[in-house]
């Protein structure tokens, strides 16, 4: 059966290997960390959807989504941005390098994902003697961008510090945009999403 | 790269990202590879525009076009059969959930010199002026036949008195119903999708099957029986590419394949530079395999073209082109020397055309199944409008690959099961 275009705000996540995306996932889905030396691998791990009370009345859905670790030697699909309502920029607080790229990740974002809302995520503030990115340079950065960028937010997934507030926040912004966006989402409302038929076992056969 | 992998697979078309999904699912160790910087092979929409015009030599595109990037352009004209096996894969694999479809509007045929439009239901196919009045009740008669037909229950058969499914032909089966020639080719081409006549003098199980497919397909999603997917077919082996990766797959685009190594008659790599990935398999399409595929030659005839022609028509509704623009793609069956003049037909049906892009493409099928060298080739896309025959390909392939079918129970696509 067709079903008219899901409520839910997808939210992807976007930088270099290893500035903790994955990380930020997991704190988000299940609010826990790994270390990486523990670490097992995210087979299966796709996306998640969590609901944010914006007001008394009104909830925002966000469903975050990981790159699955395929930046790690090729691109990420252009498909990963399709349909994102918002981006976050993430890079390492201890690595410049992971900032100093993000403007490549940016240009994606504006490619694949016009519309999205972007907001920018300086990851592993835990390490408080290795910090190497100031809050200067990520000022610069959002100037230089325009002012395309919608928040900036320090967290660490170690401890926690600052995870939850920054997706409240993201869920704000967004459920705000969404209001006035309703509009224009009716004009897109003859696309839909294909799903299993009602009444047919979910082990059926397709050979 | 220098590690080993249960399977390597070269290629990001749509079949390679199903058997690579497939495989990293079922909990193989997969490497994947492309020469290409980009995802899909064949099987990719191009983006922006100016890489189609280069890719055809052609000086970058005007400013007419509009933004570039709008533009996602297909190299095969293919649709989804809304109740297909391509369809009933995106399901059982979850990667529906990367995709958003439209309902193509409506399929039609020309025949001599009209346009008709194929019935979507009953109640257009009872409006249509495709049949007369008497020719309705026939028709209606053989798709309750046609409907109800099932390979091993003769009871599905009693509408046809004396049928034998491996020796009734499908002319006789419309020679039973009473068909007249219009309907029996709108039958045939339009509803059972096939692209030729030579349909008519085999057995009547693999066109019956067809049909009920096409009205299958049709009650799913209403007016036509075709999806399309927004952003182009490009969207669909990403997806599976998309699945692979996350069940552990590792993605490597715009990588040289120098050679794949064999050692004693069996695959044990692929070189790529310098480097050799060691693996067990290796999958493929067939331009990675020059040497180890055939090409179909399909004979040439010079007058009475067997083949049809097929016409699809997409737009920047489907997010495939800038505002205002529509993509065309007329192909057919290659039978003679002068390929472009066999399309004329259906080039004359469009309005004015800005640019015209003229490709062949030979059809390869592998020389062996892979079974004893473990390299598994898939064959080139065919001409069908749909994707039934490439699902038939990938199902077999991995049922080869691996001496099991499919099993859709391992994906899981569950977080607290991952977890634990």
């Amino acid at each position: 059966m067709a079903s008219v275009k899901v409520p839910e705000q997808k939210v992807i996540l976007c930088g270099e290997y290893g500035v903790g995306k994955t990380s930020l996932f997991r704190r988000f889905a299940t609010n826990t960390f790994v270390t990486s030396t523990d670490r097992k691998s995210t087979l299966g791990l796709d996306h998640y959807e969590k609901v944010y009370m914006t007001d008394e009345h009104q909830g925002v859905k966000l469903q975050l989504w990981d790159t699955g670790g395929m930046e790690r030697v090729a691109s990420i699909t252009s498909s990963y941005y399709k349909f994102a309502e918002a981006a976050i920029l993430v890079f390492s607080l201890d690595s410049p390098d992971s900032f100093n790229i993000l403007s490549q990740h940016l240009l994606d974002i504006v490619t694949y994902a016009e519309n999205a809302k972007i907001f920018l995520c300086g990851n592993k503030y835990d390490l408080k003697n290795q910090i190497h990115v100031t809050d200067a340079d990520m000022e610069t950065f959002c100037e230089q961008c325009h002012n395309l960028i919608s928040g900036t937010y320090k967290t660490s997934c170690k401890t926690g510090q600052g995870v939850e507030e920054m997706f409240i926040d993201i869920s704000k912004q967004l459920g705000e945009a969404n209001r006035s966006r309703k509009e224009l989402d009716s004009l897109n409302k003859n696309s839909f999403k294909i799903t299993p038929p009602e009444g047919e076992p979910e082990d059926s056969c397709i050979c | 790269m220098d590690e080993e992998y249960d399977c390597i697979v070269l290629g990001t078309g749509l079949k390679e990202c199903i058997i690579s999904g497939m495989l990293s699912v079922s909990g193989k160790k997969v490497l994947h590879m492309d020469r290409n910087k980009y995802y899909g092979g064949e099987s990719a929409s191009i983006t922006p525009l100016e890489d189609l015009f280069t890719k055809f030599g052609l000086p970058p595109p005007d400013e007419s076009y509009g933004r570039t990037r709008d533009w996602n352009v297909d190299l095969i004209p293919k649709f989804l059969m809304a109740n297909g096996q391509l369809v009933k894969l995106l399901i059982h694999t979850g990667v529906t959930r990367y995709l958003e479809f439209k309902s193509v509007e409506g399929s039609y045929v020309y025949k001599g010199t009209k346009i008709a439009k194929v019935p979507a239901d009953e109640k257009e196919a009872l409006t249509s002026d495709l049949m007369g009045m008497f020719e309705k009740r026939r028709f209606k008669n053989f798709l309750m036949f046609a409907q109800d037909y099932k390979d091993e229950d003769p009871s599905s058969w009693k509408g046809m008195p004396g049928f034998d499914p491996k020796n009734t032909t499908m002319s006789a089966v419309f020679a039973h119903f009473n068909l007249d020639k219009n309907t029996i080719d709108f039958t045939g081409h339009a509803l059972a999708l096939h692209r030729d006549d030579t349909y008519l003098s085999k057995p009547a199980g693999d066109s019956l099957k067809r049909i009920k497919l096409y009205s299958d397909s049709l009650a799913r999603y209403g007016k036509s029986p075709y999806l399309y997917p927004l952003y182009g077919l490009g969207e669909l082996p990403q997806g599976f590419a998309r699945l692979s990766a996350i069940y552990g797959g590792t993605y490597m685009l715009d990588k040289p394949i120098d050679e794949i190594v064999f050692e004693g008659g069996k695959v044990i790599g692929v070189k790529s530079g310098e480097e050799i990935a060691k693996c067990k398999q290796v999958y493929c399409d067939p331009s990675y395999v020059q040497d180890k595929v055939k090409k179909i030659i399909i004979p040439q005839k010079q007058v009475n073209r067997n083949s049809d022609i097929y016409v699809s028509l997409v737009s920047y509704t489907h997010q495939v082109a800038a505002k205002g623009w529509f993509i065309a793609i007329v192909s057919t069956t290659v039978e003679t020397d002068k390929p472009e003049a066999e399309i004329k037909a259906g080039l004359d049906l469009l309005g004015p055309i800005k640019q015209k892009f003229v490709t062949l493409s030979d059809i390869y099928k592998p020389d062996t199944d892979g079974t004893e060298n473990n390299l598994f080739i898939s064959e080139s896309y065919d001409a069908t409008s749909h994707f039934e025959t490439t699902c038939l390909d990938v199902l077999s392939i991995y049922r080869r690959g691996t001496g099991d079918d499919f099993d859709f129970s391992k994906v899981t696509h569950n977080l607290g099961e991952e977890e634990v």
